[in-house]
C-alpha cells in the first residue's frame, strides 16, 4: 500500500471550511457596516419605522431571490420570477374578488399556480430540453400577457375580502411586543427563508439541486431520474413565487397586472450578492437573504440621505460589481 | 478587504453625490415629493416647477419616482423612505391609491400636511390636489381634431395605459367627445404604447396598416404622441394625416413646427410642481389652502406656441 | 555540451504548503528527459514554474545558459519553451489551423484575417510531422489523439527547442503511441529537448534517455534510462519496493450467469454484441480507441438508446431505457471520465457515495438522515481504505485513486452486484493502480460481477478472468486470462477490420 501524500489532503480541506464561513460573515459584515455607515450620515435613518420599512422592501424581492436561488444552483435560471409572481396575484384577485371564494382558497390557488406554472418551466427544461434561460424567458413574457388577459388589464382590488391585507400589512408580532411591529410580510419572508435552507440543506431535493448544478450528467448516470428531480425543482420554486404575489398583492391590497417586468433581475442580483454562484452547484438562503437586505439597505439609505436618484441606480450597480468580484478574488485565493 | 471595499465604495459614493443634503441646516422645512415616475420630461418639468418654488420660499425638497409607471410597491418604499425623513409636508401622485393609503395614515397621524398632484389621490388624506384636468383637456383636443378634419372621417387614439387615471380620463375624454358632438367621426380603434416611443411608433404603423384612409390619430402623452409621428413618417404614405400630442418636450415641439404635428395638449407641469410645493409650504404655516388646485392646459400649434404664455409652460 | 534547461535549488511554496523542497532538473539538446513520481510528487508544479505560469521563490533557472526568469506563458514561448497540457486546451469549434495560429493569426490589411496563409502554413507543420491531416478539420470532430497532435503542432510552431509533455499518451491507444514516438524521436534528432512526464513504465524504457524522478515536492534521484530496472524505479518514486501479484484466474464452474448481453446494436458503433458473464468473474473488454467498448458500456447501462438487443439480468429479460432502470436492475457504472461523468466534484465524500442511494437516507417529508449517512460514508472510507480527511472533504481535492474508490463506494452502496468499469486507472499513479487491481479482485471473489474497459494491455491482462476484445463496434473474439494469451493475441482481433478479415496475417 502507497501513503499517498495525506498532508496535502488535507491542507486545502481546512483552507475551504474557513472560506465557507468567511464569506458569510463577510457578507453579513458588509451588511453591519452599511447599517453603521448609512445611522452616522443620517440621523433619520436608524430608527424603528425605517427599519421596519426596508425589511418590508426587502420581504417581496426576498422571497423572488429565494426561489431564483433555487433554480439558479441547479445551475440554471428562472428569468419568470417576477411575472409569476404578478401572474399569481391575478389569480388571487380571481378566485377572491370575481369569484368570491374564502381568503384561504385564494392563498391556496395562488401558490398551486405559481407551482403548475414552475413546473411547467421545468418541462420544458427537463424533458424538451430547451435552455432555461430561454424557457424562462419565454414564460416570463407568456406570464406577463396572461396576467393582462386574466386580469381585464385592470388592478383588481381585495377590497371585499376582510383580512386580505394582513397577511402582509399586519403584525402578529407586534401585537405580541407592541414595540416592534414587524409586518406579517417580514415574518414570512424569514419563515420562507427558514423553510427553503431546511429543503436545501436537509433533505433529498436540495441534495440533487447541488448535485444537478455540481455536475448533471454525473447524477444521471448514477441512476437518479435527474428530469423529474428538476421539475420538482422549479415547481417548488414557483410555489413560492405564488407566496411573493401574494405578499405583494397583499401589500397593495390590489393585484397589479401590469407588475413585475424587471423584478426578476432584482431577484438574480441578491442572489448573486448572497454568494451564489450562477454556474450552479454552490449557494445559500442565508447568503441570498442578506443579499436582498444589502439591496433594500443600500437604496433605503441613499433615499434617506436624500442621493439623487440617478446617482442611486449607479451606486446599486456598482455595489453589485464589488460583491460578485470581492466574491471571484475569496475564491480564487482559496480554491 | 471586501468588507471595507464594499463600504468605502458606498459610502464615497455617498459623499460625492449627497454632500448638498447632508450640510442643510436642520430648521429648513423639508418637503420631499414622491411622483408617479422621474426619467420623463415631463416629471423633469414639474421637478423644475418644485424646484423654483422651493427656492423662492426657502424650503428643501427631494423629487423621487420609480423607474416606470407600472411599479407601485417600489413608490411606497420611495413613499416610506420620504417618511423616515420626518418631513415638514408631503407631495404626492400616487401610482394606486389605495396601496398607499397605510403610510398616508402615518403620515396624518404624524400631523404631516400631504398635498396630491398630478392624478391626485382618492383618499381624503391630502389638504390639496395640484391637477391638470385630464377629461376637459382631451375634450379640447377632441374639438379641435373634428375641426382639422372637417367634421367627419375616421380618428384612432394612441394611448399610453389602460389602467392609469391620466390614461383612462384622456382616453374617455376624447371619445366621449367625438361620440357625443361629432356624429361624422368615427373612432376606429384604441391602441396601447405604453408611453414607449418604439411601441407607439409600431402601434402607429399597425393602425395605419389596417386603416389607411384614417383622417387623424390623438396621441395621449408624450411618448404617445411622439411614436405616431414617427410611424407617420416611418411609414411615409399619410401625408395629410392630422396628429394631435399632448405635453411638449423637443421632439414634439420640433414636430409641430414641422407640421408634422397639428398640434397639442400642454399641462402646465412646472406649474403643477410649483403649486404642489406652493400648497406645502401654506399648508405647514396653517394657511388654509384650496381643495382642488387647477393648473390649467392649453392647446398650443405653430401659430401660438411662442406667445409668452404658452412657451412659459412648454418644456424641452 | 550546453545545457537547455538548468533548474537548481527551486522552492515554491503555496499557502500552507511547502510544494517544492530545492528541486533541481536539467535537460540536454536532443534528449527525452522523464520526469516521474506519483500524483502530488511536483512534477507538474515544476513544469508550471519553467513554463512561466507560477513564479518561483527560490533557487535557479537557466535557459541556454543564460538565466531566466519567464512570468507567464508568453514570456516561456518566446525562450523556446511549448508544453502540452495533459487536458487538452483546445477550442473544439474552431479549427485544426486556427487553433495552431490562435492569437498570432496571419493577416491581411485592414485585419483581415488571412485564412489561406494559416491553412498553408499549417500544412507545412503537419507535413514536417507526417501527419495525415487536414488544416481546415474542426478539432472538436477528431480524436483524442489526433487533438495530440494538434497540440504538439501547435507547441513546434513557436519553434521550441524545449518541449514539456504532461502525460501525452494517457489518451492514446498503441497504434498511437508508435506514432507520437516517431514524432518524438525525429523532434530528437532535430535537437529539440524533451521534458516527458508520464506513469506508462514500459514507455520510459523505449523512448527516455534520463529519468528524474521526484517524490513529496522533493528530487530523490537522475538515473539513465537503458540500464535501470522499472523496479527500481518504481522504488524511488514510492519510497519501497510495489511487488506485482500474478494473476489467478479462478475456476468458477458452474456459477449462476449474472450478465447476458444478446445482439446489442446501435448503428455503425455497436454492431450485434452478444456475451455473458459469470458471477465472481472479471470480463475483460479490450481494443483501439473507437473499437466501441464505452459505446456497449453505456447501451448496457441505459445512458445512451439501443437499436436492438436484449440484456437478462439474473437469468430474467429488463428492459433498460435509463440509467434509472439499470440501476434498479443492479448494474452499476463507473465512467471513464470521472470529473465529468462519475463525481459531483464540488460536492463531499459522503454526499457523492450516497449520491444514487438518497433513498436509502430519506425520512418522511423528504429529510435527510445526516447521521446516517455519515456513519455509511465511514464505514466505507475503512473499507476501501479511501485516504480523506474525513467524509465532508469535496471529492475534487482527493486524489484519482481515492475519487475512483468514491465512485465504487456509490455503487457498492447501490447495491448493484455488476458493476462495469471503463478505465478505473486512468490519471491513477503506480502505487494507487495497484490498490485498485487489489480491490477489484476482492469484489469480484466477494461475487460481484465486473467488466473492465481498458485501453493498457498490460492492465487487461493483469487483471482479466476473460478478455473480450472489440474492433470497430463488433465483438471479435472472447480469449481466456492468464499466461495463455498474449498481448499478440488481442492485438489481432483488435485489429480485425471488416475488409481485411478474409486475410490471415500476422500482427507484431
Amino acid at each position: 500500500m502507497t501513503t499517498v501524500s495525506e498532508a496535502s489532503e488535507k491542507k486545502p480541506a481546512r483552507g475551504l471550511a474557513e472560506g465557507g464561513a468567511y464569506q458569510k460573515l463577510l457578507a453579513f459584515a458588509s451588511l453591519i457596516m452599511l447599517l453603521i455607515g448609512f445611522s452616522i450620515a443620517s440621523p433619520n435613518f436608524m430608527q424603528t419605522s425605517n427599519m421596519i420599512a426596508i425589511l418590508q422592501a426587502t420581504s417581496v424581492n426576498g422571497v423572488l431571490a429565494i426561489a431564483a436561488t433555487l433554480v439558479i444552483i441547479t445551475g440554471g435560471i428562472d428569468l419568470s420570477v417576477g411575472t409569476l409572481m404578478t401572474f399569481c396575484a391575478v389569480i388571487a384577485g380571481v378566485v377572491l374578488t370575481y369569484l368570491g371564494m374564502p381568503l384561504l382558497l385564494g392563498v391556496i390557488a395562488a401558490i398551486g399556480a405559481g407551482a403548475l406554472c414552475g413546473l411547467i418551466s421545468g418541462t420544458f427544461v427537463a424533458k424538451m430540453k430547451i435552455p432555461p434561460f430561454i424557457a424562462t424567458l419565454g414564460m416570463m413574457l407568456i406570464l406577463k400577457g396572461l396576467s393582462l388577459v386574466i386580469s381585464g388589464t385592470r388592478p383588481i382590488y381585495f377590497n371585499d375580502t376582510p383580512g386580505f391585507d394582513l397577511i402582509s400589512r399586519g403584525s402578529l408580532i407586534g401585537e405580541v411586543f407592541p414595540a416592534l411591529p414587524i409586518p406579517n410580510g417580514v415574518l414570512i419572508l424569514f419563515i420562507m427563508a427558514g423553510v427553503a435552507a431546511y429543503i436545501l440543506g436537509r433533505t433529498v431535493l436540495g441534495r440533487y439541486a447541488f448535485a444537478l448544478g455540481s455536475n448533471e450528467e454525473a447524477v444521471r448516470l448514477s441512476g437518479v431520474n435527474t428530469d423529474m428531480w428538476k421539475m420538482r425543482i422549479y415547481a417548488l420554486a414557483g410555489g413560492i413565487c405564488g407566496i411573493g404575489g401574494i405578499l405583494i398583492a397583499s401589500r397593495l391590497n390590489s393585484a397589479q397586472p401590469a407588475l413585475g417586468l424587471g423584478y426578476e433581475l432584482e431577484a438574480i442580483a441578491a442572489v448573486v450578492i448572497g454568494g451564489t454562484s450562477l454556474s450552479g452547484g454552490r449557494g445559500t438562503i442565508l447568503g441570498t437573504l442578506i443579499g436582498a437586505l444589502i439591496m433594500a439597505v443600500l437604496t433605503n439609505g441613499l433615499r434617506v440621505l436624500s442621493v439623487a436618484q440617478e446617482w442611486q441606480t449607479v451606486v446599486t450597480g456598482v455595489i453589485i460589481i464589488l460583491a460578485v468580484y470581492a466574491d471571484m478574488v475569496r475564491r480564487g485565493k482559496t480554491g | 478587504m471586501f468588507t471595507r471595499r464594499f463600504l468605502m465604495g458606498a459610502l464615497s459614493a455617498v459623499a460625492l453625490m449627497g454632500p448638498a443634503s447632508v450640510a442643510h441646516a436642520a430648521d429648513e422645512l423639508y418637503v420631499p415629493l414622491v411622483s408617479k415616475g422621474f426619467q420623463h420630461q415631463f416629471w423633469q418639468a414639474v421637478k423644475q416647477g418644485a424646484e423654483q418654488a422651493a427656492t423662492e420660499m426657502g424650503v428643501r425638497i427631494t423629487f423621487e419616482g420609480p423607474d416606470n409607471e407600472t411599479m407601485v410597491d417600489r413608490q411606497i418604499d420611495m413613499l416610506a423612505a420620504a417618511l423616515a425623513n420626518k418631513p415638514a409636508a408631503l407631495g404626492f401622485a400616487a401610482l394606486d391609491s389605495q396601496a398607499a393609503i397605510p403610510l398616508l395614515r402615518q403620515a396624518h397621524k404624524a400631523g404631516i400636511p400631504v398635498i396630491a398632484f398630478d392624478s391626485g389621490v382618492d383618499s381624503d388624506i391630502p389638504l390639496s390636489t395640484a391637477t391638470t384636468d385630464n377629461v376637459a383637456a382631451a375634450s379640447l383636443a377632441a374639438d379641435k381634431m373634428a375641426e382639422l378634419i372637417g367634421g367627419k372621417g375616421k380618428v384612432a387614439v394612441v394611448a399610453h395605459d389602460q389602467t392609469s387615471r391620466t390614461g383612462i380620463d384622456r382616453r374617455d375624454g376624447f371619445v366621449n367627445r367625438i361620440k357625443a358632438e361629432y356624429p361624422g367621426i368615427e373612432v376606429v380603434t384604441v391602441q396601447y404604447g405604453q408611453g414607449d416611443h418604439l411601441k407607439s411608433t409600431e402601434v402607429t404603423k399597425a393602425i395605419l396598416t389596417a386603416n389607411p384612409d384614417l383622417a387623424g390619430i390623438f396621441g395621449t402623452n408624450e411618448g404617445s404622441a411622439i411614436g405616431v409621428v414617427n410611424g407617420v413618417q416611418e411609414l411615409g404614405t399619410a401625408k395629410d394625416l392630422v396628429i394631435i400630442g399632448y405635453d411638449s418636450g423637443k421632439a414634439q415641439k420640433d414636430a409641430i413646427r414641422n407640421g408634422l404635428m397639428a398640434g397639442a395638449i400642454t399641462q402646465n407641469p412646472v406649474g403643477i410642481g410649483y403649486e404642489t410645493v406652493k400648497a406645502a409650504v401654506m399648508a405647514t404655516k396653517g394657511e388654509t389652502v384650496p381643495a382642488l388646485i387647477d393648473t390649467g392646459f392649453y392647446y398650443y400649434d405653430a401659430s401660438n406656441m411662442d406667445e409668452p404664455k404658452i412657451s412659459a409652460v412648454l418644456y424641452d | 555540451m550546453k545545457q537547455l534547461v538548468e533548474m537548481g535549488g527551486i522552492d515554491k511554496f503555496f499557502p500552507g504548503v511547502h510544494a517544492l523542497k530545492g528541486v533541481q532538473f536539467d535537460l540536454e539538446p536532443g534528449e527525452v528527459h522523464a520526469l516521474m513520481g506519483e500524483n502530488g510528487a511536483g512534477k507538474s508544479t515544476l513544469m508550471k514554474i519553467l513554463s512561466g505560469i507560477y513564479p518561483r521563490d527560490g533557487g535557479t533557472l537557466k535557459i541556454a545558459g543564460q538565466d531566466a526568469n519567464p512570468t507567464s506563458p508568453s514570456d516561456a514561448q518566446d525562450l523556446g519553451i511549448g508544453i502540452i497540457h495533459q487536458e487538452l486546451s483546445l477550442m473544439n469549434d474552431l479549427t485544426a489551423a486556427q487553433n495552431i495560429f490562435i492569437g498570432r493569426e496571419p493577416r491581411k490589411s485592414f485585419g483581415r484575417l488571412d485564412e489561406a496563409a494559416l491553412n498553408t502554413q499549417t500544412a507545412e507543420i503537419f507535413a514536417s510531422m507526417n501527419l495525415a491531416l487536414d488544416p481546415r478539420a474542426l478539432v472538436g470532430s477528431l480524436t483524442i489523439a489526433k487533438q495530440q497532435m494538434i497540440e504538439i503542432a501547435k507547441a513546434l510552431s513557436f519553434k521550441s527547442k524545449v518541449l514539456i509533455m504532461d502525460e501525452p499518451t494517457a489518451a492514446l491507444n498503441d497504434a498511437e503511441i508508435a506514432e507520437l514516438f516517431v514524432i518524438i524521436r525525429r523532434l530528437k534528432a532535430e535537437g529539440v529537448g524533451i521534458v516527458y512526464i508520464s506513469h506508462k513504465m514500459d514507455e520510459l524504457k523505449q523512448i527516455a534517455d534520463r529519468v528524474t524522478v521526484m517524490r513529496d515536492g522533493e528530487y530523490v534521484g537522475t538515473v539513465a534510462a537503458a540500464d535501470t530496472p522499472i523496479s527500481q524505479i518504481i522504488a524511488m518514486m514510492v519510497g519501497r519496493e510495489v511487488k506485482e501479484e500474478p494473476l489467478n484466474v479462478p475456476d468458477l464452474g458452474d456459477a449462476e450467469v449474472s450478465l447476458q448481453v444478446s445482439g446489442l446494436t446501435r448503428g455503425k458503433d455497436i454492431q450485434d454484441v452478444s456475451f455473458s458473464v459469470q458471477k465472481g468473474e472479471i470480463l475483460g473488454f479490450a481494443g483501439l480507441m473507437g473499437a466501441g467498448r464505452t459505446e456497449v458500456a453505456r447501451a448496457i447501462f441505459g445512458a445512451d438508446p439501443k437499436d436492438a438487443g436484449e440484456i437478462r439480468v439474473h437469468g430474467k429479460s429488463v428492459a433498460i431505457k435509463t440509467p434509472t432502470d439499470a440501476v434498479k436492475a443492479g448494474i452499476g457504472y463507473l465512467s471513464e471520465d470521472r470529473k465529468h461523468f462519475g463525481l459531483a466534484t464540488g460536492m463531499n465524500v459522503r454526499d457523492n457515495v450516497a449520491l444514487a442511494s438518497m433513498d436509502l437516507f430519506t425520512g418522511t417529508g423528504g429529510a435527510l438522515d445526516e447521521a446516517q449517512m455519515e456513519s455509511t460514508a465511514k464505514s466505507y472510507i475503512a473499507q476501501l481504505g479511501i485516504r480523506t480527511p474525513s467524509d465532508v472533504q469535496e471529492v475534487r481535492l482527493l486524489s484519482g485513486g481515492n475519487q475512483q474508490k468514491v465512485v465504487i463506494a456509490k455503487w457498492l452502496l447501490r447495491d448493484c452486484d455488476i458493476l462495469i468499469f471503463d478505465e478505473p486507472t486512468r490519471g491513477i499513479d503506480v502505487g494507487a493502480k495497484s490498490e485498485i487491481y487489489k480491490l477489484l479482485e476482492e469484489l469480484a471473489s466477494e461475487g460481484k460481477t465486473i467488466i473492465v474497459i481498458s485501453s493498457e494491455l498490460p492492465e487487461i491482462m493483469r487483471l482479466s478472468h476473460r478478455i473480450a476484445v472489440m474492433c470497430e463496434g463488433r465483438l471479435t473474439g472472447i480469449l481466456p486470462g492468464g499466461k495463455s494469451t498474449t498481448q499478440e493475441d488481442i492485438m489481432y482481433l483488435a485489429t480485425q477490420r471488416e475488409a481485411a478479415m478474409q486475410v490471415t496475417g500476422t500482427v507484431q
